[in-house]
């Protein structure tokens, strides 16, 4: 199949011309035009009339030039329907002669062309990956051809823009289709590039119309509101702020329509950051532009402030007296919409706040002035046991948190406003971790309000003028406090080979260890419920057996340092109101539990004895590990969906010490020992089923407890390391060690105590009377070890 | 080498484009001076500056002198401006009238003053 697009015709010949005249060549032209036309005048009168006939000629023929240029050349509107003759200039213009048309020749032709530098630098993706990924058949081009059409009317555009092929051509491409992914990107996010450009292309396109001269002539001076009030809609006409999507959301349709119907005071109800004051704006832009019915058309939008307001007011009644004058301006002007933002502070007599209910009730029983206050639910509620009849009057508009689709949407709009103000550029894998980390982080405020504030903090970390997830998460990092790089969680690599990282401190328990290893590994692949912690264990077993060790030891290796790790003893939690002080929100300057997983959310959770807390304290523990999630006693949410909760017990000690002496294989006994706590009544069953793993350690044997002496010997030597001194154990010394350390109750416990006083000092004295110096090595046999010491 | 692509523009789309572009000239110049907002309000107010009648005789009376300067003031404004809008109007019919007529012409125009020029 031979490819329909003739490169010679005129169009495409019309389309190198202009390209090649450009903006420079046309104010060239127009130059010239102009010294023709004086220099006409100039000789026609210092040389007589044939001159200035030549002159003539020469002007009326650059003027024909400029018109062509202009009229045609400029803009070049497509011949017809068909994709080849809806091309562009600038598509045309690329690809100049072109023999062979096919999606790799034609990328290579468009390397460098600021539309493809918007779409990878959005996608954060390398042009040449991309050439090396597209089909060199011919075939194929015509196809995305046909594609490149259907985005270029998915954004009402009628010239097919050199954006338009490119991303049909990434769309239609079948290995890039597979690898796409590895760079966290799908299809969707090409298509999402695609309309992000549509609409940066129509805010520059779009001429707002703001009614003309006369506009104004039919509406009152406003000297006071303009003095006192924040004029949203002569700021969004003046920046040329653009609120997209949002002039048509649910949102700021019922506001329109409410006006409409007749009613004169509207409440915007909904919770902070749900969008109260981001619709206002967008219903200004709305009205400002003429774009809704007569009635309400170049209306515009004054936002009062109760805290400038209260300013002002210098005597006693001087606030009812100002409040009164400004409504009577705003009834008298006829063309403006009064917007309480924050409407609480004008109904309670809280600092910074003043109580205008009476004022406010008169003036919406008059119906002289349209107003919109915005309130969050619970304001309204007291608003509506408060003052009913106020309440009653106003027409409630509900606002909801968006969903993603809709903040996403938000989100692009208000990325486009950065970066036209900034200079940078925003990449969409930033936006959704914009949208992920402002969920996951900021749980005081509604989308999309979080998610606005951390794009706009997340701008001054741009890296070379982009803002990349990096910078999202170095944002987040410096405005929460808590670590969410991708550098402080392991790599895959390391995850595979968790067993063998923990082994380099851990000594058997291997059934323990590879337990909890699988189910980090599914964690990190995203196979489990992501509305959890990252995992959630029970480890059982008899005191001494390496529980807290792995704890520690995943801590170390999960997250990078043994500090990750959280430890509570729950044993000071037995009594009911103790759950308070794991949800402190801080008033009482304690370190809670809430507040040390907000710290530091990238946690090892360690709930040590937890059989010795109180129920309560257990219930609350359900509701960590089904929702993630725990509320602190400000009803703020803090999340452990970054955590990993362990919680010990030494529940059945007594039950696996007898297995193991019987010589029973721990491994093949998880099921009957799980039913035997079940049984027990120690948990209820509804905890129990929480967890991701319950792990049964086994007592360790002589030969692990010999290894567990040679690793506490290596932490020793690390520590005689700064002087130069090395110790080694025979293997005499350590049998004597583990048989001194060994406690059928306490486990390995004893044997740090036991190690300090055996080797430590014997080594201590030796250093002191001068038998080791800096370079020494010293051996200790069994006669050397003396724990009297 | 672009001389036929110059002409087939000229004569076809170039002409055609003069030949329908009165309609959206005469609309801008109505959607910018507000015609059809200043016709629906020809006798309001000039800026709402309105007085209240009080009680008495003399305030009644100040108060229908004041609005009805106010109305007066703005009723003239507005009759400028529409006038304004008829000359204007006019001036486009006739520059869009010429600019049909010698549009073909023009080509013919530069040679010939070259002509007359040189000869």
């Amino acid at each position: 199949m031979s490819v329909v697009i003739n490169l010679n015709s005129p169009r495409a010949r019309k389309a190198r011309l202009s390209q090649a005249i450009g903006k420079i060549g046309q104010n060239t032209l127009i130059g010239i035009l102009i010294l023709l036309f004086v220099g006409s005048i100039f000789l026609g009168i210092v040389y007589g009339f044939r001159w200035a006939f030549v002159g003539g000629g020469f002007t009326v023929i650059f003027l024909e030039l400029i018109l062509w240029y202009v009229g045609d050349l400029k803009k070049l509107s497509p011949e017809g329907s068909s994709p080849v003759d809806r091309l562009s200039i600038e598509v045309l213009s690329l690809l100049g002669k072109k023999t062979s048309l096919n999606p790799r020749s034609v990328w290579s032709a468009f390397t460098g062309n600021w539309q493809i530098n918007f779409l990878l630098s959005h996608l954060s993706l390398n042009s040449d990956m991309i050439g090396e990924n597209l089909s060199d058949d011919e075939a194929q081009f015509v196809m995305d051809l046909d594609t490149a059409a259907l985005l270029a009317d998915a954004n009402n555009c009628q010239q097919i823009d050199v954006l338009f092929v490119a991303a049909a051509m990434m769309q239609n491409s079948k290995t890039l289709e597979q690898i796409l992914p590895k760079f966290k990107l799908s299809q969707e996010d090409i298509r999402r590039v695609v309309d992000l450009f549509g609409r940066n292309m129509s805010k520059k396109i779009v001429k707002h119309s703001y009614g003309g001269i006369g506009r104004n002539w039919t509406f009152g001076f406003t000297p006071l509101l303009d003095k006192v009030g924040f004029n949203l809609s002569i700021s969004i006409a003046r920046s040329n702020a653009n609120f997209g999507w949002l002039m048509n959301s649910v949102g700021v349709k019922s506001i329109e329509s409410a006006f409409i119907s007749g009613s004169k005071a509207v409440v915007l109800v909904g919770d902070f950051g749900v969008g109260k004051t981001q619709s206002v704006y967008a219903f200004a832009q709305k009205l400002i532009e003429g774009n809704t019915v007569d009635k309400l058309a170049y209306h515009e939008i004054i936002m009062l402030s109760a805290t400038d307001i209260a300013s002002r007011v210098r005597h006693s009644g001087g606030l009812e007296r100002i409040m009164i004058d400004l409504f009577n301006e705003a009834a008298h002007a006829s063309h403006v919409i009064l917007f309480l933002d924050n409407a609480q502070l004008f109904l309670s007599d809280a600092p910074g706040s003043f109580n205008a209910e009476q004022i406010l009730l008169s003036i919406v029983q008059s119906r002289s002035v349209p107003i919109i206050l915005a309130l969050t639910s619970a304001d309204f509620q007291r608003l509506k046991s408060t003052n009913p009849s106020l309440a009653g009057l106003l027409t409630p508009v509900v606002l909801h948190e968006m969903d993603e689709t809709g903040v996403m949407r938000v989100l692009e709009d208000n990325a486009l406003g950065l970066e036209s103000k900034t200079k940078v550029v925003i990449t969409l894998p930033a936006l959704k971790q914009v949208y992920r980390l402002s969920g996951r982080y900021e749980q005081d405020v509604a989308y999309p309000g979080k998610a606005i504030k951390l794009l706009e903090q997340s701008v001054s970390f741009s890296y070379n003028g982009v803002v990349s997830e990096d910078s999202v998460e170095a944002a987040v990092e410096q405005t929460y406090g808590v670590k969410v790089s991708s550098s402080s969680l392991p790599e895959a690599n390391r995850l595979l080979n968790l067993e063998s990282e923990i082994h380099k401190r851990m000594i058997n328990q291997n059934h323990a260890v590879n337990a909890v290893a699988a189910a980090l590994r599914r964690s990190r692949a995203g196979v489990n419920n992501l509305r959890r912690p990252i995992g959630s264990f029970l480890f059982l077993g008899p005191t001494g057996v390496g529980k807290t060790e792995l704890a520690k030891a995943l801590a170390a290796t999960y997250f990078g340092a043994e500090s990750s790790l959280i430890r509570l003893d729950m044993s000071e939690y037995a009594g009911e109101g103790d759950i308070v002080r794991l949800l402190d929100s801080g008033q009482n300057k304690n370190d809670s539990l809430v507040l040390s997983v907000r710290k530091n959310p990238f946690s090892v959770v360690l709930l040590d004895e937890i059989e010795k807390a109180h129920p309560t304290v257990l219930n609350l523990l359900l509701q960590l590990l089904d929702e993630g999630n725990l509320t602190d006693t400000n009803g703020r949410a803090t999340s452990f969906k970054d955590s990993i909760i362990i919680a010990t017990s030494n529940a059945l000690a007594q039950s696996i010490r007898v297995h193991v002496a019987n010589g029973d294989n721990l491994d093949n006994l998880s099921e009957s020992l799980s039913d035997e706590l079940m049984n027990s009544g120690q948990f209820e069953p509804e905890l129990l089923n929480r967890f991701d793993e319950i792990v049964f350690f086994r007592p360790l044997n002589t030969d692990e407890l010999a290894k567990v002496v040679n690793l506490m010997l290596n932490e020793i030597n690390q520590t005689l390391s700064n002087q130069n001194i090395s110790v080694t154990l025979s293997e005499d010394a350590i049998a004597k060690i583990v048989s001194e350390g060994n406690d059928p109750r306490l486990g390995a416990r004893p044997m740090r105590r036991i190690l300090q006083r055996s080797v430590e000092n014997s080594v201590a004295n030796k250093i002191l009377e001068g038998e080791v110096n800096p370079g020494d090595h010293i051996s200790l046999s069994a006669t050397d070890i003396n724990f009297s010491e | 080498m672009f001389l036929g692509l110059f002409i087939s523009w000229w004569y076809g789309p170039g002409w055609r484009k003069a030949l329908v572009s009165l309609k959206p000239r005469l609309y801008l110049l109505s959607e910018n001076l507000s015609v059809k907002l200043l016709l629906s309000t020809l006798f309001a107010p000039w800026r709402r500056i309105v007085t209240y009648p009080g009680a008495g005789l003399n305030e009644k009376f100040k108060a229908f002198i004041d609005n009805f300067f106010s109305r007066f003031v703005g009723f003239i404004i507005r009759v400028l401006v529409l006038l304004m809008y008829l000359v204007a109007s006019f001036v486009t019919i006739i520059f869009t009238g010429l600019e049909i007529i010698i549009w073909p012409l023009l080509p013919f125009i530069g040679v010939l003053f070259l002509v007359i020029g040189i000869i």
